[in-house]
């Protein structure tokens, strides 16, 4: 309960909430002290004040006036709970005093938004990159999509269009009466200055010095490219009409020529050079693989093949190298200014997101993948990414920095999630890097109020020198960023823990163990590893790591497996990591390395529900026998006489078994005297239907049956504890055999166990 | 009647045309082959040979302009003859060796309008084209049939068979009757060639219009009525349903426009990358303009106000030069270019090379070449892909026109300049834009073009004048040819033509018509040969001769030295008159003693001298001396000779005497006056025709009837300035004096522009430069060239 209530206040779940006092003690306890936060979390209960934040004045300091901050109320002096200076309260405070706080000394203000007035409010940015190399049904398709999307930007927003193939288009949208738009071509890498003399953003001089920017009253010049939507959407809704795909032929046996590459760097150097530090949505829409120019992935001949995760392992993969570091150095160049990227990915085939993620996961940009721009996938997806909350401001937020401030005994070792460093090294930085680490800061670029990352810490009190009793440790997360209505805000939560002995009060350590954040928490370390590292190192790295957090919590008698027992709050824990261990985040081979790179980009940047469903799907079953209710992820709930519903987050499963199927196809469900029957076969349509709508991206939709060629979707994922292996020893009665050599968690849970107890670990 | 645009007769005028020759085969072959020239007309050699005195006699002047001389040939090979107008010699009789020639000290040579309107033309269609087996001559009038099977070439003897298709005779549908055939009965026909003609299909009508869009232009403020014109003369661009165009506008930066049939509005595409021009579309920049018409209307309406606010100075002209080339590339055509400023950026960018205060100096002037090989490589390449390349220079400013110019002399293109260019400043330059771009515009073309000139055995070719590829000794590479441009030919004779009475000429032009159409338009000009002194004189062509001199002294002013070429055209007046004096006048008077038939030669190369392109010591802008150099190079003898020495006529009593009737029309044909001042009274109307202008000056006490009559204004007082129109008004002097400008009108292709001067300051300095027979401030009058001539002699 406490741990709900922090995560529903604060946004924050923590892998301990009880944090051991000193650096020895933490290590021994194997995970992290750590935690999942997610700074926008929807607050409708949560008014933001209209004013800036009181902040400590100690210049290496600067942590905001929060409800843990000892207060003097007659002399009107604040002390910092995070360096100890005595501030004095502002002027404006003067009327304060016991009976009069101000929102943010009260304790249900743990987590407070500020709106404060800096420079001028800038209208948000959305600058479309659309790929024309598109077949006709899906160019239609994705162009409806378009111009509909126009019409739910917020009307003072600008808008800008790209489109590529062979070559680049800067589209100008000022223009009356004749379409007008700058071409650049599709092999040529240009510089960020080259492309702002080329679209007239700034002037050549004369004698090959350095361009100088167009004087004030030219300025107009730069926003020909990006108009707000209200002025332009007739003219835009029009362009997008007329658009045609690329004209130039496409040879017998090649792919199309595609300048993705120039095409991106064009919109981040006009960005760079039109808006810098504001908040800004480039979206890239592509239906294949950037075929030349910078960054290509792979060449025009289709009897060369895109690289496959095999190509990779043999060092055979030709250009994904230079491709990624092409494109890498487009996203930071974007998250430098807070240009934000998202791709959006429609074809049969794979298209690069490998070389191109980085583009996504270092701005805060969404990345969709779908088959084709014509599937409800792609047009609902797309929709939703305008999703309004309950102000009916856009869900989502620009230009983000987050800040980590932390109480002495606590250092920060780094985050993992879609977001870039900023390198602020202070007192509270630690030496040791989790993820993105070396700095205090991060700018996330674009955040919606899921927008999770994955902070990692380190106790750096020493043995020797123990936290008072009833001590409490305190973190400040301070978040800066653009709200989607275009005002400055700043959202500030501070949280505390209390500090235990972990010798004296191991038991209660043990109990503030929450095993899903931890879950989630290792899971992302590991993803993060595996982004670098060879996939069996990465699972001897989670193996080891759950061995010793079972040797550490266990209870055991040496070397004896059958004595091994964890108490309730690490039981789901070593189930967490066997399914993250089949799990497409971590196995590579079952799928292109552009699905591997889409399934863990989703996977750092989810709430921590999202992620576990991300983990272990959850499967419901539907009978005759009650009402719907979850069942054990397993073969053994695949039954002839249940409807099975499988969210894997990606995926939405339903699984008719053997003989619902065979009642379906003889069509009980339209005899009236078997409305029963109906009624089963809709609840679980049903409740596929509600996450279908809410959910992003908008998961792929697979109804199937036993037998079907789809429900290798829902026998992928099960523990396969029949296996053609063990059968006959199972017996015949129940369950579903899966031909898997997968190992099943009970022989996972076996191994464990003996490693566990065994003394020569 | 006004100049036909396209003058490809149909079959039914080549019929009754045909009927004219209808004479039997025997006597004019026979005619051919006997009589030369010698036992020609001796009265009209007499006249020609009239020794006369130029320091004696002052009225040189023919009452009427000057026309060719007719060679001496037998009446009925005079009828066939070429005409004039397209084919002419600097003499009507060649000398039989170049000894002689060089006694005469007379320059050799053809000047050539080959593609010129013509109101009759017979055309035709066979399977079999009958040429010259050895020499590849096409059959013509002048060869022999030995008889009916056997045909005698006239440019190498070869005896060639005649094909049976040849013995029938489509017009009168006979057989046995080869000299019947209008290959035979005409100096010019049109064959329509087979697909051996052809290297590749031919190639559809493609027009570019590449237009200059930078703060200058719009200042000067052209495209408004480009793109007008070009609106009104859409459907009478020569082409079929083929017909492609496409639009390039260009300043820092270059400007596509995609015109694909089914867009709603035309698509402007941006390259900005001038460094490494490409093309940003496939397929729809150059557009089919039925299918497009109704985008390119759009595009031609928008384009004015879409750069009205431009503040870019900076031009691109080089880059887009490139980018047009490799636009027109796979087809070949047209390239239009407009341009009104010296080229800024990219390549092919120029600096300016004039110093103002040069521009009269008199030593020698520099910069008459081109500052880099840009503009000729490009037009090479554009020659080698059959694209020709037209420029009109609209600049107020120095543009470096010896430069620019390269890319139309090479790829045969044509040349125009508008000096001090405005759309309100400078009416007149607006008019003459107006004018020139109509008839631009609609003026027929021919396509990958390729032109051959061959002559009899013992005669060649050593120089080439004229816009052009020259590919191989005797044949041009035209990648568009025009019935404006001429060409100029310079010949020496290698052997003897003792065998031969007469001497052939004969040029081939192969092109592809605006309709698709592989034709060859042949033209054949047959000449006596003579082998005494007296009779190339009588023979000499004064016109023909200044022209190729004026074409001689361009390329030396380039290649040598302004001066030099001044110098050698004194020294030919100095040479023909010595050597007429010692080898065939008898007398031994002083003074200038020249043959009648060269009594203008002196005072037309005084004219030449005087001539923008030639001058010293007369301020003259680099860009205008060069475009008049460029004219002296393309522009057809007539044409040319108008400039050079204009006509003048008194206007105010005019009367009916020798007027033509014309229809229902009197057209007065008033005589001839000498340019000098003094013949300009201050009681009379007079009539300046310079070719592409019209001056009418009215002297200040000028007879009120006339103004009246004519201008419709009641007295001198209310002459307005900037008159450039005469009224239509109900007397019978306005109809006269209408008639007769109309009737100068309809003689030439281009529509001359006229302006009403006064007798003030400014009515003068438009018309004093051109009375090349008076003093000027640097030049001597008439009599004191005379004079310094007669004393280079008796040095
Ligand atoms: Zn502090
Ligand atoms: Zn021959």
């Amino acid at each position: 309960e406490f741990i709900q209530q922090n995560e529903d206040r604060d946004g924050v779940r923590f892998s301990w909430n009880l944090w051991p006092s000193s650096r020895l003690e933490a290590t021994r306890l194997v995970a992290p002290v750590s935690c999942l936060f997610t700074p926008l979390k929807e607050r409708p209960d949560l008014p933001p004040v209209q004013y800036e934040p009181v902040l400590c004045s100690r210049a290496n300091c600067k942590a905001v006036l929060n409800p843990l901050c000892q207060v003097d109320f007659r002399a009107k002096i604040w002390a910092c709970n995070f360096c100890f200076q005595r501030n004095p309260f502002p002027p404006s405070y003067a009327g304060i005093s016991e009976v009069n706080q101000p929102a943010e000394l009260m304790p249900q203000f743990s987590t407070i938004e500020y709106i404060v007035q800096r420079g001028q409010p800038t209208p948000l940015i959305f600058l479309y990159v659309v790929d024309t190399c598109l077949e006709e049904e899906d160019l239609q398709a994705l162009k409806e999509s378009l111009q509909m999307s126009l019409s739910l930007l917020p009307p003072n927003a600008l808008v800008g269009l790209i489109t590529f193939g062979r070559m680049v288009q800067v589209h100008e949208l000022s223009c009356e009466g004749i379409a007008k738009s700058y071409v650049f071509r599709g092999t040529k890498d240009l510089s960020a200055k080259q492309i702002q003399e080329m679209l007239g953003l700034s002037k050549p001089a004369a004698s090959g010095q350095q361009g100088r920017p167009l004087a004030p009253q030219d300025s107009a010049a730069s926003c020909r490219f990006l108009q707000p939507v209200h002025r332009v959407d007739m003219n835009l809704t029009d362009l997008l009409g007329e658009l045609q795909r690329d004209p130039w032929p496409v040879p017998q046996g090649k792919r199309p020529l595609r300048s993705t590459g120039v095409a991106l760097s064009v919109a981040v150097g006009l960005l760079e050079g039109t808006f810098p530090n504001t908040g800004a949505r480039v979206m890239l829409f592509i239906g294949g693989p950037p075929t030349q120019g910078p960054g290509n992935v792979v060449g025009d001949e289709l009897k060369t093949p895109i690289r496959s995760w095999h190509d990779i392992q043999k060092d055979n993969a030709r250009h994904l190298k230079k491709a990624t570091k092409y494109h890498e150095a487009l996203a930071n160049r974007a998250a430098v200014n807070g240009h934000s990227i998202d791709i959006y990915a429609c074809a049969l085939d794979q298209t690069g997101l490998l070389e191109m993620k980085c583009l996504s996961n270092l701005t805060g940009g969404h990345i969709v993948m779908g088959d084709s721009f014509n599937t409800s996938l792609f047009k609902q997806t797309f929709q939703r990414v305008f999703s309004k909350d309950y102000n009916g401001d856009f869900r989502m937020a620009f230009g983000g920095v987050m800040e980590v401030k932390t109480s002495r005994e606590l250092k920060i070792c780094g985050a993992i999630g879609p977001c870039v460093s900023l390198n602020s090294k202070g007192s509270c930085v630690s030496e040791t890097e989790m993820g993105i680490g070396g700095t205090s800061q991060w700018k996330v670029c674009s955040l919606t109020p899921s927008t999770t990352l994955g902070l990692y810490f380190e106790v750096v009190n020493q043995h020797n020198a123990p936290v008072p009793q009833g001590g409490r440790g305190a973190i400040q997360f301070v978040t800066q960023y653009q709200h989607s209505n275009t005002q400055r805000r700043i959202r500030v939560t501070t949280i505390a823990r209390n500090w235990a002995d972990a010798q004296s009060q191991i038991q209660h350590i043990e109990s503030s163990f929450d095993q899903e954040a931890a879950a989630v928490l290792m899971a992302r370390l590991g993803v993060f590893r595996a982004e670098s590292e060879e996939g069996p190192d990465v699972l001897r790295w989670l193996d080891r790591q759950l061995i010793r957090l079972c040797q550490k919590f266990g209870q055991f008698n040496k070397d004896d497996p059958s004595s091994f027992k964890l108490s309730e709050s690490l039981s789901l824990y070593p189930q967490f990591m066997f399914h993250l261990r089949r799990s497409p985040f971590l196995q590579v081979f079952n799928n292109s390395p552009d699905e591997s790179s889409y399934y863990r980009h989703h996977f750092v940047r989810q709430d921590l529900t999202q992620s576990l469903i991300m983990m272990q799907p959850i499967l419901y079953s539907y009978s005759f026998h009650g009402p719907p209710e979850p069942v054990l992820l397993d073969s053994s709930s695949i039954l002839p006489d249940r409807i099975l519903l499988m969210d894997t987050f990606f995926q939405l499963v339903i699984y008719h078994g053997e003989t619902i199927a065979q009642w379906r196809k003889a069509g009980y469900q339209e005899l009236t005297e078997y409305e029963n029957f109906k009624q089963l076969l809709q609840a679980p349509l049903d409740d596929a239907q509600e996450i279908l709508q809410t959910r992003f991206p908008m998961p792929r939709y697979v109804d199937t049956e036993h037998g079907g060629s789809q429900a290798r979707f829902l026998l992928s994922k099960v523990n396969p504890s029949q296996t053609h292996n063990n059968l006959y020893a199972w017996g015949q009665e129940t369950g579903s055999p899966i031909l898997t050599d997968d190992v099943s968690l009970q022989v996972f849970m076996d191994h464990l166990k003996k490693l566990a107890v065994s003394s020569s670990a | 009647p006004p100049p036909h645009p396209d003058s490809s007769p149909t079959q039914d005028q080549y019929e009754s045309g045909y009927q004219h020759y209808s004479k039997p085969f025997p006597n004019l072959s026979q005619l051919s082959a006997a009589l030369g020239g010698l036992s020609g007309v001796p009265e009209l050699e007499q006249e020609a040979l009239t020794p006369i005195n130029l320091m004696h006699e002052r009225n040189l002047l023919p009452p009427r302009p000057l026309e060719a001389p007719e060679p001496n040939l037998n009446g009925d090979l005079k009828k066939v003859n070429c005409s004039p107008q397209t084919f002419r010699c600097t003499l009507t009789s060649i000398p039989q060796t170049q000894a002689l020639l060089n006694k005469a000290r007379l320059p050799l040579g053809l000047l050539l309008h080959p593609f010129r309107d013509l109101q009759q033309l017979p055309v035709i269609t066979s399977n079999t084209i009958v040429r010259c087996r050895s020499c590849r001559t096409y059959i013509n009038p002048f060869v022999t049939f030995l008889d009916q099977r056997r045909w005698k070439c006239n440019l190498c003897y070869r005896v060639n068979d005649v094909p049976d298709e040849f013995m029938y005779n489509p017009v009168t549908r006979s057989y046995g009757e080869p000299h019947k055939r209008p290959e035979v009965q005409n100096a010019t026909v049109e064959f329509i060639a087979s697909s051996d003609y052809m290297l590749r299909p031919p190639q559809p009508s493609v027009y570019l219009f590449v237009l200059d869009v930078c703060h200058n232009a719009v200042e000067a403020g052209y495209l408004k009525y480009f793109c007008e014109s070009l609106l009104e003369n859409l459907d009478k661009l020569p082409g079929d349903t083929r017909t492609r165009v496409g639009f390039l506008t260009f300043d820092s930066t270059i400007h596509f426009y995609n015109l694909q049939e089914g867009l709603s509005q035309p698509q402007m595409l941006v390259v900005s990358d001038i460094d490494d021009v490409f093309i940003p579309s496939h397929d729809s920049l150059m557009v089919n303009l039925k299918e497009s018409r109704e985008l390119v209307q759009d595009l031609l309406t928008s384009l004015p106000a879409m750069f009205s606010q431009t503040k870019e100075t900076h031009s691109a002209l080089g880059p887009a030069l490139q980018a047009a080339f490799k636009l027109m590339s796979p087809t070949g055509g047209r390239i239009t270019i407009f341009q009104t400023q010296l080229p800024t950026l990219g390549a092919g960018l120029l600096q300016s090379r004039e110093d103002p205060n040069q521009r009269s100096s008199t030593k020698g002037v520099q910069h008459l070449g081109p500052a880099t090989d840009f503009y000729k490589k490009l037009a090479l390449d554009c020659s080698g892909q059959q694209i020709g390349v037209d420029l009109f220079l609209l600049s107020s400013q120095y543009a470096d026109l010896a430069s620019l110019a390269c890319i139309s002399k090479y790829s045969a293109g044509s040349i125009f300049y508008y000096p001090s260019f405005h759309y309100i400043q400078n009416p007149a330059q607006l008019e003459k834009f107006q004018k020139d771009l109509e008839r631009y515009l609609t003026r027929k073309i021919g396509f990958e073009a390729v032109m051959r000139i061959r002559c009899t055995k013992g005669l060649s070719i050593h120089t080439f004048h004229g816009n052009f590829f020259v590919r191989s000794t005797d044949l041009l590479s035209l990648a568009n040819v025009n019935p404006d441009s001429a060409f100029a030919v310079q010949m020496s004779i290698d052997d003897s033509l003792a065998d031969s009475s007469l001497a052939c000429f004969q040029a081939a032009l192969l092109y592809t018509s605006n309709k698709g159409k592989r034709r060859i338009r042949v033209h054949t000009l047959c000449l006596p040969v003579v082998n005494q002194l007296s009779d190339v004189y009588a023979g000499a062509d004064v016109q023909a001769i200044t022209c190729l001199l004026a074409n001689m002294a361009i390329d030396r002013s380039i290649s040598s030295s302004l001066s030099d070429a001044r110098d050698a055209l004194v020294n030919a007046v100095v040479d023909m008159v010595t050597s007429y004096k010692s080898n065939v006048s008898n007398m031994h008077q002083s003074g200038i003693v020249v043959p009648s038939s060269m009594c203008l030669f002196p005072l037309y190369i005084l004219a030449l001298l005087k001539q923008k392109a030639l001058r010293t010591g007369t301020s003259t802008r680099l860009d205008e001396r060069v475009f008049a150099m460029c004219e002296f190079k393309t522009q057809p003898l007539e044409q040319m000779m108008q400039m050079v020495h204009p006509d003048l006529y008194r206007l105010d009593n005019m009367s009916d005497q020798g007027a033509l009737h014309l229809n229902d029309t009197v057209v007065p044909q008033p005589h001839l006056l000498h340019l000098a001042a003094e013949r300009l009274t201050k009681d009379g109307a007079f009539l300046m025709d310079c070719g592409n202008v019209f001056y009418l000056w009215i002297g200040k006490c000028c007879n009120e009837v006339f103004i009246r009559d004519v201008l419709g204004c009641s007295n001198y007082a209310s002459i307005p300035p900037n008159m450039s129109h005469i009224p239509e008004l109900e007397t019978t002097l306005s109809e006269r004096v209408r008639a007769f400008l109309d009737w100068l009108q309809d003689n030439r292709a281009f529509s001359s522009t006229l302006h009403v001067l006064k007798d003030d300051a400014a009515g003068k300095a438009s018309i004093l430069q051109h009375l090349v027979e008076d003093k000027s401030e640097s030049a001597s009058s008439y009599v004191e060239f005379l004079e310094q001539v007669q004393l280079q002699i008796s040095n």
